[in-house]
C-alpha cells in the first residue's frame, strides 16, 4: 500500500514548480509527488527566448531544486487517471494513488494547418520548429528565419533573433503585431519598432504552404526561410483529464477552489480553465499555485478571476498590457499620445480603478499602474502626472505600497523583502539581485524594484 | 461741425459690415465719416450666426442687430436692396443695381460669402436649397411641408446647423461629409465620434467619407432621390448644400482688385488692399490670402478698420484665433488653438467618458507644461478656462483642469472585491 494521502502533482512547469515550493513553506504534512514528462528539471518558460538571443544558457532557466519531501520523476508520464479509484498510472508501468491529484500539464503547442508543415508520419518538416522547450529553441535553424504569429511570443521571438543578429520576417496575420492586445497606436509603434529592429513585417497575411527553405503566404510572394518558427498560440493539453472523464471545455474546468469536476483532482496553470478564460499566462499560472496551495493546507480561501498583466519581453521597447484581451467593461478612458517620443498610454477606469491598460514607452507609469491595477486601488487624481511619471512636472507619481505586495512574481520577492535587503545595505539593482533574487526572473519588475529603491534611498538612485 | 464729414461706402450689411459701422460711429465723436451702406438684401444686418432659432420661433426682427437708434442716425445711411454692380476706383465711385452712383472717400468691401454648391448633376433642381439668409429658410419652410427625408450635404459647422433646422422643420435629416468624420475642420476623430453618437441618437443619419454623385428628377422634374459616391441612394425631396463657403470677391475684376489664391479680396493684416482708400473685411477678404469663415475674425477686421479710418492705434490682424465653442442640437463642442496637435513634438492627453458622451482632449507642449489647444465635446464647460491658458504654462494638472462636473454625475464607485 501506498503513503497515506498523498498528494500528486501532473506536470512540472512553472505552475507545479511553484505549488510544491509553496506548499513546502506552508508546513504542506504529507508526501508530494510531480511527474514530469520532460527529462530535465523544471525551468523557466518565459525565459526561452534568452536562449535565441544567446544572453542565457538551458542551465540558466532551471528553477531552484524542489524543496525535500518532494519526488520528482522527470520523464515520467501520466497515462491515465482512474478517479473512482483515485489512481495515477504512469508511462514507466506504475500505479500511484493519490488523495488530491493536481493536474498542471500545461499546454502544447498550436500547429497551424498548413500545407507542406507536417511529414507523412505527422512530424514537422525540417526547418519547422515550435518554441516551447529549450530543445526546440536549439532546434532553430540557421539561416534567414520566419516567424510564423505575430502574439506575445512571436514578437518576442522575432525581436530575440534580432538581436542575435539574425534575418528575420515575421508574417501575421493582424493589421499589427499583437492586435487583439493593442489599438491601432500602440500596435503601429510596436510595429515600428519591429522594423527598426531590423525586421521585415507582413502584416494581414497567411502562410498557405510550407517547403524546406520557402514559405509562401497568400498574396503570392515566397519568402527565404531556412527556419520557420510556429508561433501560432498554444492549446490546453487536456488529453488526460478528458479521458478521466473530468469537465472539459477549452481547458479543464475549475471553480474559485481550483477543483475540477471531480472534488479530489485540481487543475493550476495553462491547462485550467476558470470562469471561461484560460489566460496562458505564467503570472496566472504562480496566483493559482499560490492560492491551491493554500487551500491544500487548510487556508480558508479561492482563486479569483485573475488580473493579468502582460509585459513584452523586448529590452529596450516597454510595452504592457493590463487586463484580459478584449475591450475592458469600463466607459472612462484615458490617453496619452506622444508620437515624437514613442510613448502612448491607453487606460480603462472603472469607477476610479483600473480595468485596463495598454502602454508603451513609459516604464514609470507601468510600474505604478500594474501595482495599482493589481491591488484594485484607486488612481490619484493626477492621472496625466501618473501617466507622463511626473505630477505636475515635479513630483514624482508615487504609489505607496503596503510591505506586503509582490514585487517579483518570478521569485516571489515582497516590498518588505526589498526593503530588508536595503537596509542590509543592498543599494542597486545587482545588489537586490543577489540578496533576494528579484528581477533574475522575467526581469519584468526591475522598475518597480527601482522605485521601491529610490523611495527607501530619498529619489537619489532613481534613473 | 466745423468740416463737411467725408464720406464712408460699406458695400455690405453682414454681421462684419454692420459691426464695422456701429465701432466707428462709436468712437467718431466729431462726426468725421458719414456712412453710406449699400445692402443685397432687402433687410438690414442681422445675427447670422443665430439663423437657425428663426425656425424655432424667433422672427426676423428678433435677430435684426440694427436698433432704432442706429436706424436713425443721421450719419448712417442705410440702402437696402440694393447691390453694388461696380466700382471706378479713379473716380472713387460705386454704383448699385438700380445705376445709381455713390462717391466715396472711403470703401470697405464687406460682401461676405456664399454658400458652395459642389457642381454634381441635379444640383439646381427645385428642391435644392442652400441655408443662408431668411429667404433661404422662408424657401426650406416651405419645401418641408411635406415631411419625410433630407439630404444635408456637408458635415461642418453648416451642415450640422442646416441638419437641426431640418429636424426643426420635421424632417428626417441625412448628412453626407466627405472627410471621415463630423466638422473635420474643428474636431478630432475622438470628439467627431462623440458627436456622431449624440446626433445619431437625435435622428440624424451620418454618412462620412462620401460625397454626393448626382441629384435625380423626379417625372415632375424636382429633386427625388440622392446618390453618393459610395454607392448610396437616398430618396429625398429635399437637398440642401452647406458644404463651406466661398468669399463674394466679383467685384475685384471691374474694380482691378487683386485676389487671394482661394479668393477673397487681398488685404494685408490691416485689412487694406493695394489701393489706400478701398479695404475689405469679414469673409471676402483673404488676409495675406487666408479667408476666415468664423464672425470673430470677422469682427476684428471691422474694428482694426474702424480705428484706422479715426486715426485710433489698430491691432494688425495676425495670429486669428479660430476657437470655436457651440451648441449643435443640444451638443456642446468646443475646439481651440493647436486642435490637430500639429506643433512640433505636441503631446495629446484625452478624458472620454462613453457613458456620460464626453471627450476633452488637451494638446501640450513636449514637457506636458504648456497648454497647446485642445477639444472637447459632448461637455464644453472647462472651453473657458482652457482658452484662457492656450500658449500658457497650465496653473493645475490637465485632470483638474477638466473635472468640471459633466453631465454623467459622479463617478460610480466599484464593488470591491472579495476579500481572500
Amino acid at each position: 500500500m501506498p503513503d497515506s494521502h498523498p498528494l500528486v502533482v501532473v506536470g512540472h512547469g512553472p505552475a507545479a514548480h511553484r505549488l510544491v515550493e509553496r506548499l513546502s513553506r506552508l508546513g504542506h504534512p504529507g508526501p508530494v509527488t510531480v511527474l514530469g514528462a520532460e527529462p530535465r528539471p523544471a525551468y523557466h518558460r518565459v525565459l526561452l527566448t534568452s536562449l535565441l538571443d544567446r544572453t542565457l544558457t538551458a542551465r540558466d532557466l532551471e528553477l531552484p531544486a524542489p524543496p525535500d519531501g518532494v519526488r520528482v520523476r522527470p520523464g515520467v508520464t501520466a497515462t491515465a487517471v482512474d478517479p473512482a479509484r483515485r489512481l495515477v498510472r504512469t508511462g514507466t508501468g506504475r500505479t500511484l494513488r493519490y488523495d488530491r491529484l493536481v493536474l498542471a500539464t500545461g499546454a502544447r503547442p498550436r500547429i497551424p494547418r498548413l500545407p507542406g508543415l507536417l511529414t507523412a508520419d505527422g512530424r514537422l518538416t525540417e526547418g519547422a520548429t515550435t518554441l516551447r522547450t529549450p530543445d526546440d529553441a536549439q532546434r532553430l535553424a540557421d539561416g534567414p528565419v520566419v516567424v510564423l504569429g505575430g502574439g506575445v511570443l512571436g514578437t518576442e521571438t522575432a525581436l530575440a533573433l534580432l538581436r542575435a543578429g539574425r534575418d528575420v520576417t515575421l508574417v501575421h496575420p493582424g493589421p499589427h503585431p499583437l492586435h487583439d492586445r493593442l489599438d491601432a497606436t500602440a500596435g503601429a509603434l510596436l510595429a515600428g519598432h519591429l522594423r527598426s529592429a531590423g525586421a521585415r513585417l507582413r502584416l494581414g497575411r497567411a502562410a498557405v504552404e510550407y517547403r524546406p527553405g520557402k514559405l509562401v503566404l497568400d498574396d503570392g510572394e515566397i519568402l527565404r526561410a531556412d527556419a520557420l518558427a510556429l508561433c501560432t498560440g498554444a492549446v490546453p493539453e487536456t488529453a488526460l483529464a478528458r479521458r478521466a472523464g473530468l469537465a472539459v471545455r477549452t481547458g479543464v474546468v475549475v471553480d474559485r477552489h481550483l477543483r475540477t469536476s471531480d472534488p479530489h483532482i485540481h487543475a493550476i496553470g495553462d491547462c485550467a480553465e476558470f470562469d471561461g478564460e484560460v489566460p496562458g499566462l505564467v503570472t496566472t499560472a504562480w496566483e493559482q499555485a499560490e492560492t491551491l496551495a493554500r487551500i491544500l493546507t487548510g487556508h480558508d480561501t479561492h482563486h479569483r478571476a485573475g488580473r493579468p498583466v502582460l509585459r513584452l519581453k523586448a529590452p529596450g521597447f516597454d510595452l504592457a498590457c493590463l487586463g484580459p484581451p478584449g475591450p475592458p467593461p469600463a466607459a472612462r478612458h484615458l490617453i496619452l499620445s506622444d508620437p515624437a517620443r514613442g510613448r502612448y498610454a491607453a487606460v480603462a477606469l472603472s469607477g476610479e480603478r483600473v480595468a485596463g491598460a495598454v502602454l508603451v514607452g513609459l516604464p514609470r507609469a507601468t510600474a505604478a499602474l500594474a501595482q495599482l491595477y493589481a491591488r484594485d486601488l484607486p488612481v490619484p487624481a493626477d492621472r496625466f502626472g501618473l501617466l507622463l511619471g511626473t505630477a505636475a512636472g515635479e513630483r514624482p507619481a508615487h504609489v505607496e505600497l503596503p510591505d506586503t505586495a509582490v514585487l517579483c512574481h518570478c521569485n516571489h520577492v515582497t516590498k518588505a523583502g526589498l526593503l530588508r535587503a536595503w537596509h542590509d545595505g543592498a543599494r542597486d539593482l545587482a545588489a537586490i539581485a543577489a540578496a533576494t533574487r528579484a528581477t533574475t526572473g522575467c526581469g519584468g519588475c526591475a522598475d518597480d524594484v527601482r522605485l521601491v529603491l529610490a523611495s527607501a534611498t530619498g529619489g537619489n538612485s532613481d534613473p | 461741425m466745423n468740416r463737411t464729414p467725408r464720406t464712408l461706402v460699406v458695400v455690405g450689411h453682414g454681421m462684419t459690415g454692420h459691426r464695422l459701422v456701429e465701432h466707428l460711429r462709436a468712437h467718431d465723436r466729431h462726426g468725421t465719416w458719414r456712412v453710406v451702406i449699400l445692402a443685397e438684401e432687402p433687410r438690414p444686418a442681422y445675427n447670422r450666426v443665430a439663423l437657425s432659432s428663426y425656425l424655432e420661433g424667433r422672427s426676423a426682427a428678433d435677430l435684426t442687430l440694427a436698433g432704432p437708434g442706429f436706424l436713425t442716425d443721421p450719419l448712417v445711411e442705410l440702402r437696402t436692396a440694393a447691390p453694388v454692380t461696380g466700382i471706378d476706383r479713379r473716380a472713387r465711385t460705386v454704383t448699385t443695381a438700380d445705376g445709381t452712383l455713390t462717391r466715396y472717400d472711403a470703401l470697405v468691401l464687406a460682401t461676405g460669402s456664399r454658400p458652395f454648391v459642389p457642381p454634381v448633376p441635379g444640383h439646381g433642381l427645385p428642391g435644392c436649397f442652400v441655408y443662408r439668409t431668411f429667404d433661404d429658410l422662408d424657401a426650406l419652410r416651405e419645401a418641408a411641408r411635406e415631411g419625410g427625408p433630407g439630404v444635408v450635404v456637408g458635415g461642418g459647422l453648416l451642415g450640422l446647423e442646416a441638419a437641426n433646422a431640418l429636424r426643426l422643420l420635421g424632417v428626417r435629416p441625412h448628412v453626407v461629409e466627405l472627410a471621415p468624420r463630423l466638422m473635420p475642420v474643428q474636431l478630432d476623430d475622438g470628439g467627431a465620434r462623440v458627436l456622431t453618437r449624440l446626433v445619431t441618437g437625435l435622428g440624424l443619419r451620418v454618412h462620412c467619407g462620401t460625397a454626393v454623385r448626382e441629384v435625380h428628377a423626379t417625372a415632375d422634374g424636382r429633386a427625388g432621390r440622392v446618390t453618393l459616391t459610395d454607392g448610396t441612394a437616398l430618396d429625398t425631396r429635399l437637398v440642401v448644400f452647406s458644404a463651406g463657403v466661398r468669399p463674394r470677391d466679383e467685384l475685384a475684376g471691374p474694380a482691378a482688385l487683386a485676389t487671394g489664391e482661394r479668393g477673397g479680396y487681398l488685404v494685408d493684416e490691416l485689412c487694406r488692399t493695394a489701393d489706400p482708400r478701398v479695404w475689405a473685411v469679414g469673409e471676402c477678404a483673404a488676409v495675406r490670402g487666408r479667408t476666415y469663415g468664423l464672425v470673430a475674425p470677422g469682427y476684428r477686421m471691422a474694428e482694426l478698420v474702424a480705428d484706422q479710418l479715426l486715426g485710433r492705434p489698430a491691432t494688425p490682424f495676425t495670429d486669428p484665433d479660430t476657437a470655436t465653442k457651440l451648441k449643435l442640437l443640444g451638443v456642446d463642442v468646443a475646439s481651440f488653438g493647436d486642435a490637430h496637435a500639429e506643433t512640433d513634438g505636441a503631446l495629446e492627453y484625452v478624458l472620454r467618458d462613453d457613458t456620460a458622451g464626453t471627450y476633452a482632449k488637451l494638446v501640450l507642449d513636449p514637457e506636458g507644461r504648456v497648454l497647446r489647444g485642445g477639444v472637447l465635446a459632448g461637455d464644453a464647460s472647462a472651453y473657458r478656462t482652457l482658452r484662457a491658458l492656450t500658449g500658457r504654462e497650465l496653473t493645475a494638472p490637465p485632470d483638474r483642469l477638466l473635472s468640471a462636473p459633466g453631465p454623467g454625475g459622479p463617478p460610480r464607485r466599484t464593488r470591491a472585491a472579495d476579500a481572500a
